[in-house]
């Protein structure tokens, strides 16, 4: 109010839905929030979420510890979107068990001891304790700099996340097919984690997206 | 932009106002000049007392300010005392500790029974308080370890184990150890129990908070585990030690090893746990009995305007860090001096309640839009960007731990809608029912789950209850009143429901001086007023209406200066509370509808408001990142707290009152929630 030129980037409340979150990108040097990063990921997603390419570029002198683990707290609040659409039809009466192809059953982890939980109560387990897990305040308790032994952590939890893309890919497909169309997510995620090398190439399983560029190939390549 | 000017030169504006330039008060008010209307000085008074009025709410809140800076301050001297008294103790402790253990070690490697009474501190380590009778210093020493040691229930036996076990490692008295085997099966329970000597223990538990504190700049002697411990021994008990430090928050360090349960024992710690697969999330369930140790509090902010010193101090990124290093010490200090905390409130005799952060709830991973405390019970439900509702139980992991700063684990996480979530109501005690309104649109009616439930339970549909779908826009607001739920959106409605009738709603509110071209603004809050027989409704233009609920008519109109962000009935008198983007807090008297007094309440917009239970107390959190605690009598600040970090120019969103318990919460764009106590 005092100053009208400066820009507020916040949502007021009443604001209209097509008005969140819709205020001027800012630079990221300009930002000083320690929230930059997550500030930085979520502006460039909003921008355009099909464009890979920009929002995986990593900023300069960027910590990369940071970088992952920043993004993938957002992928896994993202994938929120996908759980709630699995809710309404996957059914633990149907989907018994985690699978995807019928080559693997997967155990959830989120017990004392691994168990076989039918598959939408992996994919909220999985959500919930990663949710915790990238919230610890022991692994976790800054989000400007990360210990490379916490890094070493998103490994797993990307393995798993990766199990509920596929599970929806190959039993939810028009679940799955609708929700890639507004998020691109999956193909991010493939994206990312061929990028960095967090998964091996020989689990991801989903065949290429609908895509003239075949993904994992070519990233999986160049890096490697 | 008023508020700025407020130190301009009368004269100045005097001048432009009456086109005569006059420097002098008096002057105009005795009117003798004949340039001067009567309707100009009225106006130049009444524009003159505004201001003043401005002017001083402003110095109350200056005052506030200083008040609780001071307080601060003191406080923070007096836990600075205690620390370095603390410190010294400790160092004196384990100086005690080493030289015994030198002596012992001494001892056995050259079998010499020798100076067993009267170890002489080596040189290179004076006591830290030197005195001429360094032998009765000593003794006294060894006395206060003992007297340690007898506290957790060692006594001189678990001593002389240790030295067995020292001969032992060394070979050199196997005939020894096998004499008594008593000695021997203590040792094992002993092992089993803390997983090493307290000795040890206490010397690697030391180097492990030096290391911590290294880190943070400060050091203390890390040199210890040199003192015949084996690195990977040393490595492979620290977990141990990460929850001693948390264990030892609010008593003596090693008092403490007597909580060495054998449920707490190295291997159910799970983090080193290496199970190929599965082992990060094998964790999860362990954390919430593990996170809060690993250096303990973070950025917690332990008391009023603590957190905010400390980030300002630390600044920008590192602020994280800082705090996080000293972890239980920074802990010590707050929680030995609560009261010096009282200096903060304006009105001392009426309120000495201060509070302090308790609880850190962080799960969530976008900003968290708002929260509800259930009605009862030491519960919360919080609603965020993420998409998700997630509740959580105060009392699950408290047990568990006695330490003064807890992270909260959530008890379950609710998912259905399609957007960010914006507000949240709690439905009637014992209804055991929340609402939640979302950018979606849509009004979802949610069952609470027992606080029993696992987070890890199967997932049950019958958790989600009606929706109600009627808005078409954001849904910015709820509130409940005897089952009777009250929402505003951005579509400019306001609605009543009955969430879970046949058909739920009850009547849709609207503006009736907007007519069919205009776009009704958007209605931002809404809360029941005049004891639920009418609605207040705040409109992103400044408009407030209110409207009678039978009727559904609008029978009073106020126009405010700017647009209020919260809107809240005051729970006995005929008064209603709003926060406005201009910084201000206004009260409204619902007889006559006239502003009964408004304040400048934060240095940025004020975004949330709750009234406590008895209508004494006034909550406001605001983008400047503070919460401030008003006495509704006085209209003054009796407490800040600093509490949350921005997202883009984004802080605090929310804040609340438990209804029956002295819990107050805040939530902010950072994504965390804290409860104080
Ligand atoms: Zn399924
Ligand atoms: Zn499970």
């Amino acid at each position: 109010m005092a100053d009208g030129t400066q820009i507020l980037r916040r949502n007021q409340p009443g604001s209209r839905a097509k008005d969140f979150c819709r205020w001027p990108d800012e630079p990221f040097e300009e930002m000083d929030s320690t929230l930059a990063v997550q500030q930085f990921i979520q502006q460039t997603i909003r921008r355009d979420p099909a464009n890979l390419e920009a929002i995986l570029k990593m900023p300069e002198a960027q910590d990369e510890g940071v970088w992952k683990y920043e993004h993938l707290r957002q992928f896994c609040m993202e994938l929120n979107g996908l759980a709630v659409r699995l809710q309404s039809e996957c059914k633990p009466e149907t989907c018994t068990q985690m699978t995807a192809t019928e080559q693997w059953i997967f155990l959830c982890a989120a017990h004392k001891t691994p168990k076989e939980c039918p598959a939408i109560d992996y994919t909220r387990h999985t959500l919930d304790g990663a949710a915790c897990l990238l919230n610890s305040n022991k692994y976790f308790p800054s989000r400007v700099s990360i210990k490379e032994s916490s890094v070493a952590k998103l490994g797993s939890v990307c393995r798993r996340v990766y199990r509920i893309f596929s599970h929806a890919y190959f039993h939810h497909r028009a679940i799955f097919d609708a929700f890639e169309k507004e998020t691109h997510l999956c193909k991010r995620f493939t994206y990312f984690v061929t990028k960095y090398s967090i998964i091996s190439k020989e689990i991801l399983i989903l065949p290429k997206l609908d895509d003239e560029t075949p993904i994992a190939q070519t990233i999986g390549e160049s890096e490697a | 932009m008023d508020d700025s000017s407020v130190s301009h030169h009368n004269g100045g504006q005097v001048g432009s106002q009456i086109g005569v330039s006059v420097n002098n008060k008096q002057n105009e008010e005795s009117s003798q000049s004949v340039q001067y209307s009567i309707p100009g000085i009225l106006h130049f008074i009444q524009h003159e007392w505004a201001r003043f009025e401005l002017e001083r709410s402003q110095w109350e809140v200056d005052r506030a300010e200083f008040e609780a800076r001071i307080a601060f301050l003191q406080g923070q001297r007096k836990g600075q005392e205690n620390l370095k008294n603390d410190l010294v103790r400790r160092i004196k402790m384990l100086e005690y500790a080493l030289k015994q253990e030198r002596a012992k070690f001494h001892k056995l490697k050259y079998g010499v029974e020798l100076q067993q009474g009267d170890v002489r501190p080596p040189p290179e380590e004076p006591p830290t308080e030197p005195e001429p009778a360094e032998k009765a210093q000593w003794k006294q020493g060894r006395q206060l370890i003992k007297q340690y040691l007898q506290e957790i229930g060692y006594t001189d036996t678990i001593l002389d184990v240790r030295s067995n076990r020292v001969r032992t490692l060394l070979g050199l008295n196997n005939e020894e150890q096998a004499e008594d085997p008593n000695y021997r099966n203590n040792d094992n329970k002993f092992r089993e129990r803390c997983g090493d000597s307290p000795i040890n223990s206490l010397i690697r538990k030391y180097d492990y908070g030096g290391k911590e504190q290294r880190k943070g700049g400060v050091s203390t002697g890390g040199g210890y585990n040199e003192e015949g411990l084996s690195v990977q021994e040393t490595a492979a008990v620290f977990a141990n030690f990460e929850f001693l430090a948390n264990q030892e928050m609010d008593m003596d360090e090693i008092d403490d090893l007597d909580a060495n349960k054998p449920h707490h024992a190295p291997p159910k710690q799970g983090e080193e746990v290496d199970n190929e697969a599965e082992e990060v999330l094998n964790v999860l369930n362990l954390l919430a009995e593990s996170e809060a140790d690993g250096g303990g509090q973070g950025d917690e902010c332990p008391v009023g305007v603590v957190g905010g010193g400390v980030a300002a101090a630390a600044g920008g990124g590192e602020a994280d860090e800082k705090p996080l290093a000293l972890g239980e010490l920074a802990q010590l200090t707050v929680s030995n001096e609560p009261e010096a905390y009282d200096v903060a409130g304006a009105n001392k005799e009426s309120f000495r309640k201060t509070w302090n952060a308790k609880y850190t709830l962080r799960s969530h991973f976008d900003g968290v839009r708002a929260l509800a405390f259930h009605p009862t019970e030491a519960a919360l439900v919080t609603a965020s960007e993420d998409h998700t509702l997630k509740l959580w139980n105060l009392q699950r992991t408290v047990q568990a731990k006695k330490s003064a700063g807890l992270d909260v684990e959530p008890l379950y996480t609710f998912r259905a809608h399609t957007a960010p979530v914006l507000c949240l109501a709690m439905g009637l005690p014992r209804s055991e029912e929340c609402f939640s309104g979302g950018l979606d649109g849509t009004i979802r009616v949610w069952n609470l789950p027992p606080p029993t439930a696992d987070p890890y339970d199967p997932y049950d549909p019958a958790v989600q209850g009606p929706v109600l779908r009627e808005h078409t826009d954001a849904v910015w607001s709820l509130a409940c009143a005897h089952g009777r739920l009250l929402s505003a959106s951005a579509d400019g409605t306001a609605r009543l429901w009955a969430p879970r009738a046949a058909r739920p709603l009850l009547c849709t509110l609207r503006d009736d001086a907007i007519t069919a071209p205009h776009a009704p603004a958007p209605a931002v809050a809404a809360d029941f007023a005049d004891g639920e027989a009418a609605a207040a409704v705040v409109y992103r233009d400044g408009t407030m209406l209110l409207y009678d609920l039978e009727t559904t008519q609008s029978f009073l109109r106020i126009a405010c200066d700017s647009p209020a962000n919260r809107i809240r009935a005051h729970p006995t008198l005929p008064l209603l509370v709003s926060a406005h983007e201009d910084r201000h807090i206004r009260f409204w008297d619902l007889g006559s509808g006239r502003c009964a007094h408004a304040m400048v309440a934060h240095l940025d917009a004020v975004t949330g408001l709750a009234l406590d239970p008895n209508g004494l107390f006034l909550l406001s959190g605001s983008h400047d990142c503070s919460v401030r605690l008003w006495n509704l009598d006085t209209k003054t600040c009796v407490q800040e707290i600093t509490a949350h970090r921005k997202k883009f120019d984004e802080s605090i969103l929310d804040v609340a009152f438990h209804p029956l318990r002295p819990y107050i919460a805040s939530a902010g764009a950072d994504g965390l929630a804290k409860v104080f106590v």
